[in-house]
């Protein structure tokens, strides 16, 4: 709201300068946030809070002013309503509009703004458009409460019915809009028609034109609600409806009639009727609050002189009288809607007497529990981040909204449909993800753009699982992208660029790093179209995939224009943080020696790796054995799809050293039962 | 006999002398003059022909000397020895300018390295670290935190809304609602989480980082919530940090604020980054609202609570000196590379 300090000096006899005004304001909560000429006048540029409706007119900032400085309070006139009115205006609508004051003014004459006038709006950041209108806004931008004016002339009947819509039922609004209204909007209508949309704007066929002579003034208070549902309803925002949907002051209608009247006599050079109508058929009763000095000190941690308490309470306008020794009873004026509960009277206290005036105290009282332990799922989460850090990835950010079925080829096929936004930004924005790689993928297609050639990302975040009723599954997932070289570049040797290899060891370390376990077996079936279905591979614990990890498929590679040789990889790590894993356990280091015999095979095509361990741990050993991999070679002088695998047979005994014996007919039964395997033969 | 020896001397001083550290050269000194062919050896067959009387004193200075040839040899050798590691050693010098084989360095996210931070601090003071839904209810996100249906503080959180009563999260104030629920005070609690606004342009992403801290005991007032604070930013920026609440609203608390810090760049002194203030706005603050507490069935007449709040994203950008709050989330390497673990 932008406030001219020549108004408010108008209002109250304030000799302070701009930037005294400014701190004060700011201190009490009214922030300043620019300070600029207008012309003569000085314009503060306020942000008034939700809660202070009062202050979106000059006469509530004056008394913000006031108050600061310790000045007496603006004193508006008002306008008396007169005991038996002329009946204008009937309400079918008590709880949207359970206040309507109007009035006449006759004979005025529409003509351009003086001098003053334009400079005031224009300092508030509004347009002159004729003395008639101008004297409208006038009245809003000091007293607060809207108001609006009828060519009396064009209103059917020369009467008002503030009523609901009917649905359907069509209005011009004054921007010249033909609205179709819903039956929870409240309208004003006349004998015939709607005319204005209540607290919200007029209507365009009885607004005022150059030739209007007679003007009904309309100055009401409608419920915040009605007011706020109808304007979003429409898509409308107007300088009425903001005050109105936060709360106008109900008793400030008859000093904005006043006004109102006033103004349009000194501009327009009309002549007010004497009736004045006030139709207020429920008035609340004065609203009436209690304040305890044990509950300022409570809240506050500190506690003012009595004294101190109800002259605060007195210089924003309430009447605190001591109900008994350090308890205040005090009225609530009829602008401030925002002082509901004691907790409100407080923080009037705290700002009169200042924020700085709360002392700092360290620590709070001794039954507070101290020192917490990091939780389970944060510490797994952290774990991999260290990991993933130091295995040379960058941790990624990414939008959990994404374009609508971006994510389906990176998702089983059982997964829930993704959630749509009902009011998205973009489309390409406009759907909760299902799966962290869509976002990842993007990330890493722009590094590409950029000329960055070696690009490994991983990110740490939820996605979102529908769900029949309720809120949806959001499992944490950990995503990695990876695409260039396998391994630091350096002069020394050329280094090879990223295989499913490099990629399950570093889905592996996270796994053993996260649960302090080694990685469940490796499958080859993933199941997951976006994975290559040959060079893929995933994780299952408890009958459930844990971690799938693969080379981006060609047609979705293609789909998303990227390069070939990009690998990705997506870790249930919700799952696998769990269980806070245990303290790992010391187990004796063999004593004896471990005795190993290396095996030079070849392998047809189809015969696996695993295939080979399998028939090694199928053999009786004399004491705990190992089979590692230690060379592969196809090629020459093999056949097509043949490998040789050289692997290495280990034992290492706990008891006892084994004899060279033992070892032999270990490996000689060894060789044996590879051999009946079928397609494994030993190499001479 | 004596003159001889003399000879002898002069010709395997000479002679070791030329032989210096080149060990073939030494052993052939050394074959020359203490070998089965050596002028001593044939010396000392001479003794025989000497008298008794020299007998002994001739003996004596043959080995005399033979011990000294010996002696002298074996420092030549060992110099040899040296000399021959000598060469390997500057035989086999690299260039060390040469890019040596350097591990990969990764990086931790500014926005959650400042995250880190940030949990660890309210940790060490004995806060628990709460997290929630993403996706939430009106109930949570909006009314148990006194901001009912069409009340126009809502406007200041543009909602991302999904079917059903769900939307997402505007604030992790939600968390807060949750803990309460759950667990009765004294409650002490940080929830640091994604939130989600629908609003987009060069100062506002529609997803950002949040954090809220709140205390709910007997007795906790607004002097707890300055200490607090306090101790929290002068742990983080350091003891010269200064902090200040200053009225303001928020539906959720009252009273209510927000908060400055001093600003780190000029000192308070006053500066661009602070517009001249000296102070830097950085979150919302105060004590909970009592219809929050009746949200949540707590009776405000017992307990009391302050929470206050802050934008992780912010406080990373003003700590890395990061001036365009798009690259948070465009995740370039050359971006992200620069904050290694
Ligand atoms: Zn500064």
């Amino acid at each position: 709201m932008l406030v001219s300090l020549n108004w408010i000096r108008s209002l109250i006899s304030c000799d302070a300068e701009t930037d005294e005004i400014s701190r004060k304001l700011t201190d009490r909560g009214l922030t300043v946030d620019a300070v600029t000429r207008h012309g003569e006048d000085t314009v503060l540029e306020l942000d008034i809070p939700a809660n202070r409706p009062d202050c979106l007119g000059h006469v509530g900032v004056a008394r913000e002013i006031a108050a600061g400085f310790g000045l007496p309070a603006p004193t508006p006139e008002t306008a008396s309503p007169s005991a038996d009115g002329n009946k204008m205006v009937e309400i079918d609508d008590l709880a949207g509009c359970p206040r309507f004051t109007a009035s006449v003014v006759r004979g005025i004459k529409v003509t351009p703004s003086p001098r003053w006038v334009v400079d005031r709006l224009e300092a508030c950041g509004l347009r002159s458009v004729n003395n008639v209108v101008d004297a409208s806004n006038l009245v809003m931008l000091e007293t607060g409460n809207p108001i609006h004016f009828y060519d009396l002339a064009r209103v059917q009947g020369a009467r008002l019915r503030v009523r609901r819509a009917e649905e359907g039922e069509r209005l011009t609004t004054l921007d010249d809009i033909e609205r179709e209204l819903s039956a929870d909007m409240l309208v004003i209508a006349d004998g015939g028609r709607a005319v204005g949309l209540a607290g919200v704007m007029g209507g365009a066929e009885t607004e005022i034109r150059e030739d209007t002579v007679d003007v009904l003034v309309e100055a009401a208070y409608f419920d915040p609600q009605t007011v706020r549902r109808t304007a979003r309803k429409l898509g409308m925002h107007t300088d009425a409806s903001h005050r109105f949907e936060r709360g106008a002051d109900r008793n400030g209608v008859l000093a904005a009639q006043h006004l109102a009247r006033r103004l349009l006599t000194d501009l327009a050079g009309g002549k007010p009727e004497l009736e004045l109508e006030d139709l207020h058929p429920e008035p609340p009763a004065a609203v009436q609050r209690t304040l305890r000095g044990s509950r300022v000190a409570t809240l506050l941690g500190y506690r003012p002189e009595a004294a101190e308490i109800k002259k605060a309470l007195e210089a924003v306008g309430l009447s605190p009288e001591e109900a008994e020794e350090g308890v205040w009873s005090t009225t609530i004026p009829s602008w401030r809607v925002d002082l509901l509960r004691e907790a409100d009277l407080v923080e009037e206290v705290a700002r009169d007497l200042g924020y700085d005036r709360i002392p700092a105290m360290r620590g709070e009282p001794e039954r507070l529990p101290i020192g917490s332990r990091q939780r389970a799922a944060d510490q797994a989460e952290e774990r991999a981040r260290d990991l993933l850090a130091h295995l040379g990835f960058h941790e990624a950010v990414s939008y959990a909204m994404i374009g609508p079925g971006e994510d389906q080829a990176f998702v089983a096929a059982e997964t829930p449909a993704p959630i749509p936004l009902s009011n998205p930004l973009a489309e390409p924005l406009s759907a909760l993800r299902r799966s962290v790689l869509p976002g990842l993928l993007k990330a890493l297609d722009r590094n590409i753009r950029r000329g960055t050639r070696d690009v490994r990302l991983f990110e740490i975040g939820h996605v979102f699982h529908d769900r029949s009723t309720g809120l949806p599954l959001e499992p944490a997932r950990l995503a990695i992208v990876w695409s260039g070289a396998s391994a630091p570049v350096h002069w020394s040797a050329p280094v090879p660029d990223v295989g499913l290899s490099d990629m399950a060891g570093v889905v592996e370390a996270v796994i053993s790093g996260v649960t302090r376990n080694p990685a469940p077996p490796r499958d080859s079936q993933v199941g997951i179209d976006a994975f290559h279905p040959a060079i893929s591979a995933s994780w299952t614990a408890d009958d459930a995939p844990v971690a799938w990890a693969g080379e981006l498929h060609p047609a979705v590679r293609d789909r998303l224009d990227l390069p070939s040789g990009i690998f990705i990889a997506e870790i249930e790590i919700g799952k696998l943080a769990a269980g806070r894993p245990l303290p790992a356990q010391y187990r004796p280091i063999p004593r004896f020696p471990s005795p190993a015999r290396d095996l030079s095979l070849v392998l047809d095509a189809g015969v696996r790796f695993a295939d080979i361990r399998a028939a090694v741990e199928s053999v009786p050993s004399p004491a705990p054995s190992a089979v590692d991999l230690i060379d592969r070679y196809a090629g020459a002088p093999l056949e097509e799809g043949q490998v040789s695998l050289t692997v290495r047979l280990s034992l290492h005994p706990t008891e006892r050293t084994l004899t060279d014996e033992e070892t032999e007919g270990y490996r000689a039964k060894v060789v044996q039962r590879l051999e009946q395997v079928g397609g494994i033969r030993l190499r001479d | 006999m004596l003159d001889a020896l003399r000879t002898i001397e002069e010709e395997f001083r000479a002679a070791i002398d030329e032989a210096g550290a080149d060990p073939e050269r030494v052993e052939a000194v050394r074959v020359r003059f203490l070998g089965r062919k050596s002028p001593l050896t044939a010396l000392m067959k001479q003794l025989g022909k000497l008298s008794a009387e020299e007998r002994p004193a001739a003996g004596q200075a043959i080995n005399q000397l033979k011990k000294s040839i010996q002696q002298s040899i074996e420092e030549a050798v060992e110099k040899a020895a040296a000399g021959a590691l000598e060469q390997e050693l500057q035989d086999s010098s690299v260039d060390v300018t040469l890019p040596p084989r350097s591990p990969w360095r990764g990086s931790q996210h500014p926005v959650h390295a400042t995250r880190r931070e940030l949990e660890r601090i309210f940790r060490d003071l004995g806060y628990t670290i709460e997290t929630g839904p993403e996706v939430e209810d009106d109930f949570h996100n909006f009314q148990a935190l006194n901001l009912p249906p069409e009340h126009p503080a809502r406007d200041a959180q543009d909602t991302f809304y999904l079917e059903g009563d769900r939307l997402l999260r505007t604030h992790t104030s939600p968390v807060q609602i949750r803990t309460m629920e759950s667990r009765r005070p004294p409650i002490r609690m940080v929830c640091p989480g994604r939130v989600y606004r629908r609003d987009h342009d060069a100062t506002h992403l529609p997803m950002f980082h949040q954090l809220e801290a709140l205390v709910v005991d007997k007795g906790i007032s607004m002097a707890h919530l300055k200490g607090t604070m306090d101790r929290v930013w002068k742990t983080f920026y350091g003891e010269q940090v200064k902090t200040r609440l200053r009225p303001a609203y928020f539906p959720f608390v009252e009273p209510g604020a927000e908060y400055d810090i001093s600003c780190q760049v000029c000192g308070g002194e006053g500066c661009r980054v602070c517009k001249q203030t000296g102070w830097i706005e950085l979150g919302g603050a105060g004590m909970v609202h009592p219809a929050v507490f009746e949200a949540v069935g707590i009776d405000p007449d017992v307990y009391s609570g302050w929470a206050f709040g802050l934008g992780i994203d912010r406080i990373a950008m003003m700590r890395h000196g990061i001036d365009d709050l798009r690259l948070l989330v465009e995740n370039d390497v050359r971006f992200l590379s620069q904050f290694p673990t």
